[in-house]
């Protein structure tokens, strides 16, 4: 399905010492404080992800980003991020960890290339496709079509992952992993607009479908 | 390569790739508004220039999705690059 070889990165490099000291200091409390579940949409998505991805979720609170890291917790993550988070004082950060500035309100092709080289890389790119923190309501807001020319661009899987944040407090953490979706093996290099459209929504039903897992888990 | 032929190349990619309104690309011209007469959304518009630079072999540099108001913007920036 992955046209990518595997990500060859060192186990330890200084590129990536902020990420990992973070990751590695930050890792047991949070395993200890969430305890997460991670649910499996099928055997196929159990399979460990090897190479270029695109990881998407859906986008309920500013934690979102750490609970996608937990979903997928072997591989680093680039996080596509709006622009405005660079130019914060919390900027340095996001640059420590490698995550890809988005103007939100003209999206560059140059971002594009940005994405699309990295996930050629064999890198684990995500994003939130809903653009922003929903409501609140745990009803998700329209999924933006974006996503789907990155991963054309990337010639990567899409991995669709629902995340259902430990509301109130002392339940857990419930990650539900969904199968990647070889969207060019399924519908060519060079969809019509009207298709890109349609892609969206597919992933979006199957985001729901994930929902609906991790709520019957609950009970 | 004329502008009458970057139109037509234009014509046809649009053709191509926007199936939902495609009467409106066929009769495309210069003053055509990318958003308001031909439909395209933000991720339309790049596809638009994915398109373009593999047919024209030309690189967009730093271009925005809502940097072009016409087709005729389209047009002087592939001229410019294919000089």
């Amino acid at each position: 399905m992955n046209r990518q070889k595997p990500e060859k990165l060192p186990l330890f490099s200084k590129d990536n010492l902020i990420y990992d000291f973070t990751k590695i200091t930050a890792g047991l409390p949070g395993l200890l404080w969430l305890r997460p579940k991670w649910l499996y949409e099928s055997k196929a998505a159990r399979k460990r992800l090897r190479g270029g991805h695109l990881v998407i979720a859906n986008h309920a609170g500013f934690f979102d980003p750490i609970y996608v890291m937990i979903a997928v917790w072997y591989r680093r993550h680039r996080f596509i991020c709006g622009k405005e988070f660079f130019e914060s004082k919390a900027g340095r950060l996001f640059r420590a960890f490698h995550c890809i500035p988005v103007d939100r309100g003209n999206f560059r092709i140059d971002t594009l290339r940005q994405i699309s080289d990295a996930l050629q890389a064999g890198a684990i790119v995500s994003l939130f496709p809903e653009g922003h923190v929903n409501d609140g309501s745990g009803e998700m807001a329209t999924f933006k079509s974006g996503m789907v020319l990155m991963a054309l661009q990337g010639k990567a899987p899409i991995v669709p992952v629902y995340v259902l944040p430990p509301k109130p407090r002392y339940r857990r953490l419930r990650l539900v992993i969904g199968e990647p979706i070889d969207i060019i093996a399924r519908y060519g290099s060079r969809p019509s607009f009207s298709k890109i459209d349609e892609i969206a929504v597919m992933l979006q039903e199957k985001e729901e479908r994930l929902k609906e897992l991790a709520e019957a888990d609950l009970h | 390569m004329t502008r009458n032929e970057i139109i037509e190349k234009l014509r046809d990619i649009l053709i191509t790739t926007d199936d939902r309104n495609r009467a409106a690309a066929a009769a495309c011209t210069e003053q055509s508004k990318l958003d308001s007469d031909l439909g395209l959304s933000s991720v339309g518009m790049l596809y638009m220039v994915i398109a373009i630079e593999e047919e024209f072999r030309i690189r967009f540099e730093n271009v925005g999705a809502t940097d072009f108001r016409t087709l005729g913007d389209v047009v002087d920036y592939i001229e410019a690059k294919l000089k």
